[in-house]
């Protein structure tokens, strides 16, 4: 296969022993396979990219390296004419028809107008036929000089990756294109050659369970290059994979942890959210007037800050860290929280009255800037509570909170689905509704036919036609179905009941604090509990000892933190993992590069030799922001063992559902 | 504070009188009928603590309103230098002073001149140092090294303590966010709403 990249291990980068697992390598990777692709094309020249890059791009490297890389001016892949000042164009694009459409109109409009350019096309992350296709069809294959720009793994946080594939649960399920699950393999099998082979691929999912034997086909093929790229890998323990469409209860939930929320209401793309400029302005010297007038929250002030023009913001713990404490916590606390570091840092700004002397001074004017950056992050954070906080508030948003706990409990469906109608009747947000809806067919399974066929036709009424192809599609792929269910439904039937007593899926108010259910306030993520049955038994195997009154002489004391303990497989739980669709599967790779399925006599505990272990959780179809936060609490909750979680994009219920309103 | 004098007094080791060699007063603090009367009793005292310390001595002696500093140099040259002062005065710049004077003093006046010089005559040798000396150390700190060097310190803190107001002056009023996270830690609530708890008998399906 042509590449313009170099080979990964005649330049393995330096990692840093002492963290365990360093993905800074990663955003080192892809920054240099742009720049050897910008370089193969000799003297200044314009890039024109997809959108859809332009987020991921802009995690991995700054306008200024394009620059210096001869990148003299930049446009976005649109439709209209090319004005090119260079010879050399670069197109920067996702193997999509749209795009090479579009470029076969700029070849033709440019040949048309006599004008003369070097074409180069780069396709993310690797060619593909069907664009090629297209371009010779068009007639223009020949102009333009086809190449791929090889981008994986982007790290989002230290301990959070993505492909930043924003359709990747559609594209699988929905069109039965399986590309996202070979770029998948593809991803992992770089980190493999990174960090070592896993000893251990464990997940559940017909999808995972394909990619896992994609990912062991590739990796015995891959040729034996230099030495340690078939060792088994010291810092990672094994890989957990799972299939979204294990788990479509989560994503249909509303988040409830401050970024899911984030997320939820204001919409966050590669980790970046737009923002009222004011909120990330640094102060001046006028800022006295305008801060008393932001103190008012009164309904004026708030509009006043929505009409304001907005400004996209990288929220990332990386460079904040007052975000770093309170993006996984549960939205209800986070104002406390804040209040607790406004106080904190009041004092510390009182703390200069005691400085007498000279020394003490300069202490405190040493102080003086990382405090002036924490009250910038603070007022960053303030404000966007601020504008969280009411819509949290809202009947909406409460009725929907409230139906969706309904359905998980199994309360009293009936009454949910007509609340349901109700809001519809109220012309309430479409994914709202269909969010419900989803959870609602899942959880009984099946809606009355008599109950379904009328909320369709109130929903198109409601929201127009042209949502019949998604609702079609959302039969298609059984989120929605009727009772009694087809055989096709059936063999996708979740049964929550009995998993909710398995599993615990659902928790008591007093429980919650104590377990990864504190994301959904009662609900515990079932993709993160299939997790919790590898890596963290004793959660599930042990009701954790309720938070309040009952607590007794101990209140609010943290446990002493668990070792974890080693991976070895679903010990425990088989019959509860097997009780559910989707396949289950526990394989031990061999540093020869051959693989067993761990059986009985198999069971080689690998005992890695750091003391502190990661283990790598792969969501294939794309994790929500609360998934995250569950796995970063219960690395929380043990010593020893810490999650590096990888996804094939961040999802939200709102995109996932919208998303399938079209097919190919 | 104020410097009223400053004299240069041989004082013989024999233990005869001492002998005023020059001086340098400022007695622009005095009405004009009293100038007299305190010119002498300057005088007066100055050869009284001089006499009464033996050389290579220093000593502070408090008259009333009066406090003299007293530096019996001893030395070959026999001399001893008074400094009266009011009682704000500091104590260590006016030492510094003497030992300074009576160096340049030493340095500029041979010693023949008045060690041994029977026919001297009380305050005569010139020594015009003196006079500017007197008049710049009314305020010690200008003058005096370490207490400039002191000022200028409890002054830069002071500078230091505005800059640090107006920096803050000028970044986001800390208080107001305090004021907005209270607001919104007390308007928090939890997110349960299900109406059913989970031990509840009956499941209407």
């Amino acid at each position: 296969m042509p590449s313009t990249a170099p080979s990964i291990d005649s330049s393995k980068p330096e990692i840093d022993p002492s963290q365990v697992v360093d993905v800074g390598v990663l955003k080192e990777l892809a920054k240099r396979y742009l720049v050897d692709a910008l370089n193969s094309v000799n003297g200044p020249k314009t890039l024109v990219l997809d959108p859809s890059l332009a987020g991921p791009l802009g995690l991995v490297t700054e306008v200024a390296l394009l620059k210096q890389h001869g990148v003299d001016k930049m446009f976005w892949l649109e439709p209209g004419p090319l004005q090119a000042t260079t010879t050399n164009i670069i197109y920067l694009c996702r193997p999509q028809v749209q795009w090479a459409k579009l470029i076969a109109e700029h070849v033709k409009q440019h040949t048309k107008e006599s004008q003369n350019h070097v074409y180069t096309l780069l396709v993310v992350p690797r060619e593909s036929s069907v664009v090629k296709r297209i371009l010779e069809d068009e007639g223009v294959l020949g102009d333009i000089h086809i190449s791929e720009y090889n981008l994986q793994f982007i790290p989002l946080e230290d301990d959070l990756i993505s492909l930043e594939y924003d359709h990747a649960f559609k594209e699988i399920w929905l069109d039965g294109d399986e590309t996202a699950v070979y770029n998948s393999a593809q991803a992992l099998l770089t980190l493999q050659k990174i960090y070592g082979l896993f000893p251990r691929i464990i997940g559940k999912g017909d999808h995972a369970a394909k990619l896992k034997n994609l990912l062991k086909r590739l990796q015995s093929q891959s040729p034996r290059q230099a030495p340690g790229s078939h060792t088994l890998s010291e810092k990672i323990d094994s890989l957990f994979i799972i299939d979204r469409r294990v788990d479509m209860v989560t994503p249909l939930l509303t988040q409830l942890t401050y970024q899911g929320l984030v997320d939820e209401l204001m919409g966050m793309t590669s980790g970046h959210v737009e923002l009222p400029a004011s909120l990330l302005a640094a102060p001046t010297a006028q800022q006295t007037p305008s801060a008393s007038a932001a103190a008012s929250t009164s309904a004026a002030g708030r509009t006043a800050l929505t009409k304001e023009k907005k400004k996209k913001h990288h929220l990332t713990a990386a460079n904040d860290t007052l975000f770093r404490d309170l993006r996984d916590l549960n939205f209800s606390v986070v104002g406390a929280n804040l209040s607790r570091h406004a106080h904190r840092l009041d004092s510390e700004y009182q703390s200069r009255h005691q400085a007498k002397t000279v020394p003490q001074l300069k202490e405190f004017v040493g102080k003086l800037g990382g405090l002036q950056t924490e009250t910038q992050s603070l007022k960053l954070h303030t404000g966007l509570c601020e504008i969280v906080d009411p819509q949290t508030k809202t009947e909406v948003f409460n009725k929907s909170l409230e139906i969706q706990q309904n359905l998980l409990a199994l309360y009293d469906v009936n009454a949910q689905i007509s609340a349901i109608e109700d809001l519809v009747a109220q012309g309430v947000d479409v994914a709202v509704v269909l969010r419900l809806l989803c959870l609602a067919s899942i959880v009984a399974p099946g809606i009355k036919p008599k109950v379904f066929e009328n909320l369709s036709r109130e929903i198109l009424q409601t929201y127009g036609y042209h949502y019949l192809p998604l609702l079609l599609n959302l039969s298609t792929l059984h989120l929605l179905t009727t009772q009694p269910l087809s055989p096709a439904a059936q063999s996708l039937k979740l049964p929550l009941s009995a998993l909710k007593k398995s599993l615990r899926l659902l928790t008591e108010e007093n429980e919650t604090d104590n377990d990864i259910s504190y994301v959904y306030s009662g609900y515990a993520p079932l993709s993160v509990r299939l997790v919790q049955c590898v890596a963290q038994k004793g959660a599930l195997l042990a009701a954790p000892a309720p938070v309040g009154e009952e607590a007794g002489a101990v209140p609010k004391a943290k446990a002493p933190k668990t070792r974890s303990h080693p991976i070895v497989g679903w010990k425990g739980f088989e019959d509860v993992v097997a009780s559910f669709p989707g396949e289950v599967f526990d394989v031990v790779q061999a540093p020869d590069g051959g693989a067993t399925d761990s059986s009985a006599n198999a069971v080689s505990v690998l005992l890695p030799r750091e003391d502190t272990t990661t283990t790598v959780v792969f969501f294939l179809g794309g994790c929500t922001y609360t998934e995250v936060a569950a796995l970063r609490w219960m690395a929380s909750q043990m010593r020893g063992r810490r999650f590096l979680i990888a996804t094939t994009g961040i999802i939200k219920g709102s995109s996932l559902i919208e998303d399938l309103a079209t097919s190919l | 504070m104020k410097v009223y004098s400053i004299a240069i007094l041989l004082v013989p080791s024999t233990g005869t009188q001492s002998t005023l060699l020059t001086s340098a007063t400022d007695l622009s603090s005095f009405s004009f009928y009293q100038k007299g009367t305190v010119g002498e009793f300057l005088t007066f005292f100055s050869r009284t603590v001089a006499e009464r310390t033996a050389p290579g001595q220093r000593q502070t002696v408090q008259e009333n309103a009066y406090t003299a500093h007293v530096y019996n140099r001893g030395g070959s040259e026999q001399l001893a230098g008074v400094i009266i002062t009011d009682a704000e005065y500091p104590v260590r710049p006016a030492f510094s002073l003497l030992a300074k004077v009576l160096e340049e003093f030493t340095a500029a006046v041979p010693q023949a001149s008045y060690n041994p010089n029977p026919g001297l005559t009380p305050n005569s040798i010139a020594f015009a140092p003196l006079q500017q000396y007197i008049v710049k150390y009314q305020d010690p700190r200008q003058a005096d090294t370490i207490m400039r060097v002191q000022q200028e310190l409890d002054e830069t803190k002071i500078i230091l303590h505005k800059t640090i107001e107006g920096v803050l002056q000028r970044g986001e009023k800390l208080d107001n966010l305090v004021e907005r996270s209270n607001n919104l830690s007390q308007q928090s609530k939890m997110f349960y709403k299900t109406a059913k708890k989970q031990n509840s008998c009956c499941v209407i399906a």
